[in-house]
């Protein structure tokens, strides 16, 4: 579904992904993880292409979506990969269900009557129906965070990326957020997931990426890498999470 | 004292609408269309600007750039004698003073507007653009759903000042003799020859009632736009509330 081939990024001097090979199959649901700065969120933002990169070929559903020719196709290939910010993003200026309703309308050409029968039913399926009307700033954070999983969730994307969906929270808000993506992952959405919450990695994941330095160490499923990691990196790593 | 009250009294029609309609519309009528339609046409031109200016595109970025530091930098009066003098040559026809001026004032207040406008747009986080871009939105989607609407409206402060300026700046249509209101104010002081004190302090008070009430306005609406950002926090990246519990909204959570 998600195939990276020989992925090069530099920013400047500072080599930011290394020589990354990997795949997420469909219907997989793959957490990356790793210390701050080796290349996490990097990686998941070249997948929609927010970020650019050198060399290498990255192919979402068959499409190559940093290549050459991708350019004129960008917006559609976008469109067809849900993509959930740390920050949420929600747009302040317009309600809950606008936020839902307004990409599949202007994007997609779906009729408003449609759009909203969708947007009702995912923000139902988020638990938060019952603020459609409501603007952004009136939610909390969880709250936020969920209206923004519905309104990527619009777009009947076949693959969703979230980019550390729950650092932003406040820990009672995490948990509201993670049944949401659990449930996702439970209807067999293929998924990226950079994320810090090793207990949903755990659960959750199909498998677990170890990133370090903007490479991949490891690759490995959830049991297997938190119970005899192989990299001496992630042996760190894991132990230093224990610690405290 | 009892010299302004009479000379108002006397010359109010001539201050009001000058010497319509046995002549051009002018006096305040006059100056509050010209600063009206000024600011109406200076406002796409603005947004052109802006756009332009933070376009990805050199052929446009760059002569827009230069454009509004040339119009920056030079003095008002300035660019209305060269409009007064090179309007009529470049289109081979005599140009009105209102139209001159009108011209003149769009240019001039759209180069401004059009540093409003991209500051606005700038001062937008990232992340809106990001999230439009995921979900699919092309420029001129992400521009006319969610970054211009928002940078929009946190500006409605900054452009309304901006058209008391213009209405301070039309005074200067007197130059290439627009019939506003300070032609009308000057006219009256030449019937009377004596009393420009009394004359230009009813210019002036004039001027600072219009002014006054729209800066007014302005102080009003910065509260309401303050007030519905904090509702809808527009400008900065959004939080969750401070005290990290849910606002009371009488939901269960799952």
């Amino acid at each position: 579904m998600i195939s990276f081939v020989d992925v090069n990024k530099w920013y400047g001097d500072y080599h930011a992904l290394c020589d990354i090979n990997a795949e997420v199959a469909k219907g997989e649901v793959v957490v990356v993880c790793g210390p701050s700065g080796s290349g996490k969120s990097t990686l998941i933002r070249t997948v929609n292409r927010l970020e650019e990169i050198k060399s290498g070929k990255l192919t979402v559903d068959g499409a190559d979506i940093q290549g050459p020719r991708a350019a004129r196709d960008l917006n559609r290939m976008r469109s067809r990969i849900g993509f959930v910010f740390q920050s949420f993003n929600l747009f302040p200026h317009l309600s809950v269900l606008e936020n839902v309703t307004l990409s599949p309308m202007k994007v997609r050409g779906v009729k408003r009557e449609d759009a909203r029968a969708t947007a009702m039913r995912l923000l139902t399926r988020v638990g938060l129906a019952n603020k459609a009307g409501s603007f952004p700033a009136q939610l909390s954070g969880g709250q936020q965070q969920r209206v923004a999983i519905a309104r990527a969730l619009a777009m009947e994307p076949p693959a969703m990326l979230f980019d550390e969906p729950t650092s932003a929270l406040d820990p009672e808000m995490v948990g509201e957020v993670l049944s949401v993506m659990r449930g996702l992952a439970e209807d067999g959405m293929t998924m990226m997931c950079v994320t810090h919450e090793m207990g949903f990695a755990r659960e959750v994941a199909d498998r677990v990426w170890f990133m370090d330095a903007g490479r991949i160490l490891e690759v490995a499923d959830p049991e297997t890498f938190f119970s005899s990691p192989q990299h001496p990196r992630s042996q760190r790593f894991l132990s230093d999470l224990r610690a405290h | 004292m009892w010299s302004v009250v009479d000379i108002v009294r006397d010359n109010w029609l001539l201050l009001l609408i000058g010497q319509y309609p046995h002549g051009p519309l002018g006096g305040i009528a006059a100056t509050l269309i010209l600063s009206v339609f000024g600011i109406l046409l200076a406002f796409p031109v603005s947004v052109a600007l802006a756009l332009a200016r933070l376009s990805p595109w050199r052929v446009l970025r760059w002569p827009v750039t230069g454009l509004v530091y040339a119009t920056r930098g030079i003095p008002l009066l300035m660019i209305i004698l060269w409009t007064y003098f090179l309007l009529p040559v470049l289109t081979g026809h005599t140009v009105s003073g209102f139209t001159t001026m009108l011209c003149t004032l769009v240019l001039y207040e759209g180069c401004y507007l059009s540093e409003v406008v991209r500051a606005g747009i700038e001062a937008l986080p990232k992340g809106q653009s990001e999230a439009a871009k995921s979900l699919g939105h092309g420029y001129y989607g992400r521009m006319r759903y969610i970054i211009l609407p928002q940078a929009l409206f946190n500006m409605l402060p900054s452009m309304l000042s901006q058209f008391i300026s213009t209405i301070q700046d039309t005074t200067l249509g007197y130059v290439i003799n627009v019939q506003e209101l300070t032609f009308a104010a000057n006219q009256v002081n030449n019937q009377l020859l004596t009393q420009p004190f009394q004359v230009f302090f009813i210019l002036a008070i004039t001027y600072f009632v219009v002014c006054f009430t729209l800066t007014q306005a302005t102080h009003w609406l910065e509260r309401r736009v303050a007030a519905r950002r904090r509702g809808i926090p527009a400008a900065v990246p959004v939080t969750p509330a401070a005290d990290g519990l849910p606002l009371p909204t009488g939901e269960e959570l799952p």
